[in-house]
């Protein structure tokens, strides 16, 4: 398949803005002024992208919201605070392509008629926010961003944010909040930001391969995009390989590539030909899929029928010798960490998730903990203020669910330990 | 209308509100703890969970809003198990340290917990460890009690908008730290610990002291430290008081108090609390008996009045007092001593404000809800911080700014700094200058009609150009013009007047600009009133020539009215205002002084010269507290009680009237009583058995107060009452129009003005006695803005001298850059330390109001000790 996303990235110089032109950088944008912002919006809906952070919103349907919503200045604004574990498909854009980000974001605006973007980059990239900046910059030289793009009159005013490292702030209001120099912690929805936003303004959030995707599909048209992959959700899609593989990174594949095909033909297959144990298939809040259970079409509409989620496409792949028990743990922990403080259940739950799993990945664990954990888990479970508690407690019970044996191993040999 | 089923129980409701409010309104119980009334909902906490048909998940009630058809179940299964689960889950780090922790008994953790929660936790782990913080002489934090449900943090920010403290940290390690890290660099006014819901932050003052069902008495109460009044319940066990807490609804706070009204009261059971009457001979005190003190009394004011005539002798009567004590005051001094001399502290600029406003507006027209201003469109606020002098008050102007509303802040403001869109910063004692710019302008954007009487006054002002201004006042004429812009705009303004642009050589002219801008801008008037009973005491006739009801004592119809109902005759002309006594004093035109409650030597400018006003009397008959140096200086002191010691009510600045109740017993006299005993021995009978009495006289004789009882005033007991009020024609003779050269008066070159700073934790000089406020601010300090400390070479906290004709002060150096350059401000709180120790006397003879905008002052640092020892 042809890159898209990916394209140029070979070139060493390709975060430059001339290397980008001359490979045909921002003719989509120059395509996209003649077209009127609705007819974008139009272009986008009937394209069927979805958004690449992990939910898989519609872009067109949230585009569409924003431009209804009569209150000005709106925003724009791309959540590159990509902190999902596993997760690191956005990281060659920001660093190598940050033009096609910016394009996007210039095309995004326009539609969106909105005059100022921000790039909430995650705190944990520091390279990206120097070649960012650089890149926004160039941007301005050229012309493509300010008061009078291109002399066309559209306006754009483009700026880097780097936040503070929580991975909350990937939650879109919660990136708002912080944004605005706030304690990142999500807000209650509705309103949305689309109405409420940024400053209370209507606000469009998208993630960095969203927008990335938003140029191309301007310059081939929405009907030849939808064309690729999976047909209720089209387009190239960025996976990013980890674990034991023979040749981790990030891939670009049409959507709907299977998870089997991801793990053995691009990615090489298992490294030292190991046995595949386990595959976490879209980042670390995403249900574990058993070995048997990788002939999957990764997209954002099949993966919930085959018991999972795309989520942010991180394949995470497990041979024969992980102790799930303890990458379980080392999860919970991570939510732990990560938890904002706002709701008592993911709050208070999620520690106590982690007290039982150390103990039982210690070897210190009693019968009753599994049974302990999956109650513990079930009742954070739908009750949390954001899905970030939620998807603690649906890993922990995927974990159990497919791995249960592990988990009463590792007590059984606690106690024989014990005893002896 | 919105029709929604709570537990088959159907609610019809107008607007939809939370599923939380609709089941509330029917009697629904839904357990919450981050939820509080005053704040915007957070659904944190998740103890709110409901379960609404066709939605797979459990919703917060708290933030769900209900729409037509919705079915919502409070105690299904599904919602009682998960209701069981979060309380489990905020049990596990929380302290359950319940037998020790003050909490306990209004703790709503463990009520939900009794009611709701699991019986046996499951939490096999250790709890979060976190030591108890006692970096604060006020506020004890306990963070192993906190659920971290915010409401705290919540109030700080978006409804006292102090920004004072943050939750810290993630995950279970959340918790609340003010940013100054220990000890709180807030405005210490407690609202934290009305919406904490657990043992987190507590106050230190009863700490240990009692349980809340140990609390043998509430006195629903108003406060006494200013004219807010904001109502409060004084809580007492062992007739002391525990705790003031706000209540929840009713008055003009809404639950809200600041640091003097919840910590201040204190005072009451300080070490040096008079306990007996006192009489001086040969310049000493010795005890005296009640009856012994009165006959003294009587016995020396009915040989003066013999001698020298009832005009020899004057009364001043503290804000503090109540309508009661003014009212039977006021009596005593016409009916009984035969002298209009009577005046108290309002008329340090409050009263003439209001007289002046009245005069052209109509009476009554100050009175307006506090409440109002959140919904002006605008709010313009000049002659001193609001959110200091009135804190509760100045919430209200915050509130308006966070709802987008332009607020402009003339002058040094702290408390309005973030919330002002408009900070003009004009030179020291400028205003003028500014003002007339403003009315200039105004006038020419809205047009005039002239037709009006005022109308023709506001056209007659001298037109100030706003290049004429800046060159005065330094406010760049831009900065005028938008200041002007903005008004122009608004429709429904608020104007908040503090009374340092009134204690003003031009204070006059002040005064007809600021009604200028009234009129032109069609807003409503606040006037800042620093005392609790300001209004209470003009409207109860403690005025030299105003009678009770805001009657004309030299209206004759209105005089007879009163000479009828007290049976004697009234001197028909005003008598002398409180300025003028002191200088009658000194003059020895008057003889005796009768003063209740008013530490007059610190309360007024120039301390020396009112001490010695104040010895040159033959007889100085004084009601306090305390021994204050005014006192010191009487021939008989009688120990009054304290606001939380007697029955009366308050007038506020908004007019309302409000009473104030007895929480605990004293060992003093109310005013009214001590006043009508000796009203007796000198043969006019006063019969009042209780200030009931006294009020049902008022309600008879006062035709504002007709009718008026203590049940009226439970409510929202609002001016004209059930009264006559009285609408004036326009009267503007006696207003004088100013020329243009007092218009554009500029400071003196090179001069250091010294002005009067109003702190946030302190009150008159009363509040010394205040251990709480004390420890908060417990320094007498002066303020000098940055350019002026750079100049002086004068850091933060240096010691310096700062001294005038009248005297010097050392003390301590703060270093703000909102200080107009060249002024350096003292607050008037500590006594001998305080800027009224230095400055001179001076009186602006048309308001007969002090004047405090003349003071030059030199500053000399001073050197640390160790390098004196080392010189």
């Amino acid at each position: 398949m042809e890159k898209i996303l990916l394209r140029n990235i070979e070139n060493p110089d390709s975060a430059d803005i001339n290397e980008y032109i001359k490979a045909g950088g921002y003719k989509a944008l120059l395509k996209a002024l003649e077209f009127k912002p609705a007819d974008i919006v139009g272009e986008v809906r009937k394209s069927g992208i979805r958004g690449r952070g992990g939910a898989g919103f519609p872009t067109g349907m949230k585009w569409a919201f924003a431009s209804a919503d009569p209150k000005k200045p709106r925003y724009i604004l791309c959540n590159a605070d990509e902190g999902e574990p596993g997760t690191f498909k956005d990281r060659p854009i920001l660093e190598k392509n940050p033009h096609l980000l910016i394009e996007g974001m210039i095309i995004s605006g326009y539609a969106l008629e909105a005059e100022y973007g921000y790039i909430y980059l995650r705190g944990e990239y520091p390279a990206a926010k120097g070649i960012l900046n650089a890149a926004v910059e160039q941007a301005y030289e050229k012309g493509y961003l300010g008061d009078n793009i291109l002399g066309k009159g559209v306006r754009l005013h483009l700026s880097v944010h780097q936040g503070a490292g929580a991975y909350i702030c990937g939650e879109e209001t919660a990136l708002i909040e912080s944004l605005e120099g706030k304690r990142g912690q999500p807000r209650i929805k509705p309103p949305f930001p689309v109405n409420e936003g940024f400053l209370s303004k209507p606000t469009v959030i998208n993630n960095v391969e969203t927008l990335a995707n938003i140029p191309y599909i301007i310059e081939i048209g929405a009907d030849a995009y939808a064309a690729i992959g999976s047909p209720d959700c089209p387009g190239p899609k960025l996976f990013s390989v980890s674990g034991h593989v023979k040749r981790p990174g990030v891939y670009e594949l049409p959507m709907g590539v299977s998870l089997r095909d991801i793990i053995y033909n691009h990615s090489g297959g298992i490294l030292d030909d190991k046995k595949l144990k386990a595959v976490i298939p879209g980042g670390i809040s995403t249900p574990i899929l058993p070995a048997d259970a990788i002939d999957c079409p990764m997209d954002f509409v099949n993966m919930p029928k085959h018991g999972s989620m795309l989520g942010s496409g991180a394949v995470m792949v497990f041979d024969e010798t992980v102790d799930l028990v303890k990458i379980c743990y080392r999860a919970i922990k991570f939510f732990e960490h990560e938890s904002c403080g706002k709701c008592t259940p993911c709050r208070e739950g999620v520690g106590w998730m982690r007290a039982i799993l150390e103990r039982i990945s210690g070897g210190s664990g009693t019968a009753g903990d599994i049974d302990l954990l999956i109650e513990v888990s079930n009742n954070i479970t739908g009750k949390t203020f954001c899905p970030l508690g939620d998807g603690a407690a649906m890993t922990a019970q995927n974990f159990i669910k497919h791995f249960r044996n592990e988990f009463e191993k590792k007590i059984n040999n606690g106690s024989v330990k014990r005893a002896a | 209308m919105i029709t929604v089923t709570i537990n088959r129980k159907k609610i019809n409701l107008e607007k939809p509100v939370t599923i939380l409010k609709a089941a509330r309104m029917a009697g629904i119980e839904i357990p919450t703890l981050c939820n509080h009334e005053m704040l915007e909902p957070f659904g944190g906490c998740r103890l709110c969970l409901v379960e609404i048909e066709k939605m797979p998940r459990l919703q917060t009630s708290c933030t769900q809003y209900v729409t037509d058809g919705m079915v919502v179940w409070t105690e299904t299964e599904k919602v009682v198990e998960a209701r069981k689960a979060m309380l489990e889950f905020l049990l596990i780090n929380h302290a359950l340290d319940c037998p020790y922790c003050d909490k306990a008994g209004e703790c709503d953790l463990q009520d939900v917990t009794a009611k709701y929660g699991p019986a046996t936790g499951r939490f096999a782990e250790g709890k979060r460890r976190h030591p108890e913080s006692f970096d604060d002489p006020i506020i004890v934090r306990n963070m192993e009690r906190c659920i971290s449900c915010t409401r705290c943090v919540r109030m700080c920010s978006k409804v006292q908008g102090a920004y004072a403290i943050s939750m810290v940290n993630r995950s279970s390690k959340t918790f609340v730290e003010p940013f100054s890290g220990g000890r709180y660099d807030c405005e210490y006014c407690g609202n934290c610990l009305t919406v904490c819901p657990v043992g987190a932050i507590m106050s230190r003052m009863h700490r240990h002291t009692y349980r809340p069902w140990q609390i043998e008495k509430e006195a629903d109460t108003v406060c006494s430290f200013c004219g807010v009044g904001c109502s409060m319940v004084l809580q007492v066990r062992g007739n002391s008081i525990v705790r003031a807490v706000p209540r929840e609804t009713g008055g003009s706070n809404k639950g809200l108090l600041c640091n003097r009204g919840r910590f201040g009261y204190d005072y009451v059971v300080s070490s040096g609390r008079l306990d007996s009457p006192m009489i001086k001979r040969d310049g000493k005190f010795r005890r005296a008996s009640w009856s012994e003190a009165f006959t003294y009394i009587a016995g020396r004011l009915k040989k003066i009045k013999e001698d020298s005539g009832g005009n020899s002798i004057a009364g001043i009567v503290s804000g503090r007092c109540t309508n009661e004590d003014g009212y039977v005051f006021q009596k005593f001094m016409r009916a009984v001593l035969g002298s209009n001399n009577i005046d108290s502290v309002a008329s340090f600029g409050y009263a003439q404000a209001q007289r002046f406003f009245e005069g052209i507006f109509g009476q009554g027209v100050t009175a307006n809800s506090m409440r109002g201003i959140p919904n002006s469109d605008g709010v313009f606020v000049v002659g001193g911080d609001p959110t200091a002098v009135n804190p509760v008050l100045g919430l209200q102007i915050r509130a308006a700014a966070g709802k987008g509303v332009p607020v402009t802040a003339v002058g040094y403001m702290p408390g309005l700094k973030i919330f002002a869109a408009n900070r003009p910063m004009p030179k020291p004692f400028t205003e003028t200058a500014l003002l007339s710019a403003m009315v200039t302008e105004l006038r020419n954007i809205k047009g005039i009609s002239g037709k009006g009487l005022f109308d023709k006054l506001i056209k007659d002002i001298p037109p100030v150009s706003l290049g004429e201004a800046e060159e005065v006042c330094g406010v760049p004429s831009k900065d005028i013009r938008s200041a002007v812009d903005a008004l122009s705009r608004m429709t429904n303004p608020s104007i908040v007047i503090g009374m340092d642009i009134i204690r003003r050589t031009e204070g006059q002219a002040n005064l007809l600009l600021l009604a200028a801008l009234v009129s032109l801008l069609n807003s409503r008037i606040y006037l800042l009133s620093e005392l609790p009973n300001e209004q209470g005491l003009t409207d109860m006739g403690c005025l030299p020539d105003m009678l009770p009801g805001g009657r004309h004592l030299t209206v004759e119809s209105f005089r007879r009215r009163y000479e009828e109902f007290f049976g004697v005759d009234i001197p028909s002309s005003p008598g002398m205002g409180i300025m003028e006594m002191i200088e009658a004093a000194h003059d020895k035109k008057i003889k005796a002084l009768y003063v209740m409650g008013e530490d007059l030597v610190y309360s007024m400018p120039d301390s020396a010269y009112v001490k010695a006003a104040l010895s040159k009397l033959d007889f100085l008959v004084m009601h306090d507290i305390f021994m204050t140096e005014t006192a010191g200086l009487a021939d008989v002191v009688i120990p009054s009680l304290s606001w939380s010691e007697k029955e009366g009510s308050y007038t506020n600045l908004e007019r309302r009237m409000q009473i104030v109740r007895k929480a605990v017993e004293g060992k003093g006299m109310e005013e009214w009583r001590a006043v009508s005993e000796i009203s007796r021995l000198l043969g006019f009978n006063m019969d009042y058995k209780s200030s009931g009495d006294v009020i049902a006289e008022i309600a008879k004789v006062s035709p504002l107060h007709k009718d008026i009882t203590y049940e009226d005033m439970t409510g929202e007991c609002m001016w004209p009452y059930k009264g006559e009020p009285l609408r004036h024609g326009i009267s503007l003779e006696d207003i004088e129009m100013p020329d243009k050269g007092s218009l554009l008066k500029r400071p003196e070159k090179d001069r250091i003005y010294i002005g009067v700073d109003k702190p946030l934790f302190h009150f008159e000089t009363l509040s010394r006695n205040s251990e709480a406020l004390s420890s908060i601010a417990p320094e007498p300090y002066m303020n000098v803005g940055k350019a002026l400390a750079g100049r002086l070479f004068l850091a933060e906290g240096d010691s310096a001298n700062v001294s005038t004709a009248a005297g010097s002060l050392k003390l301590s150096v703060r270093v703000d850059p909102d200080i107009p350059d060249n002024s350096v401000m003292v607050p008037d709180n500590f006594g001998d330390k305080g800027v009224y120790a230095i400055m001179q006397w001076k009186v602006n003879s048309a308001l007969k109001a002090p004047v405090t905008d003349a003071e030059g002052v030199t500053i000399k640092k001073m050197k640390h000790a160790a390098e004196e020892v080392a010189v």
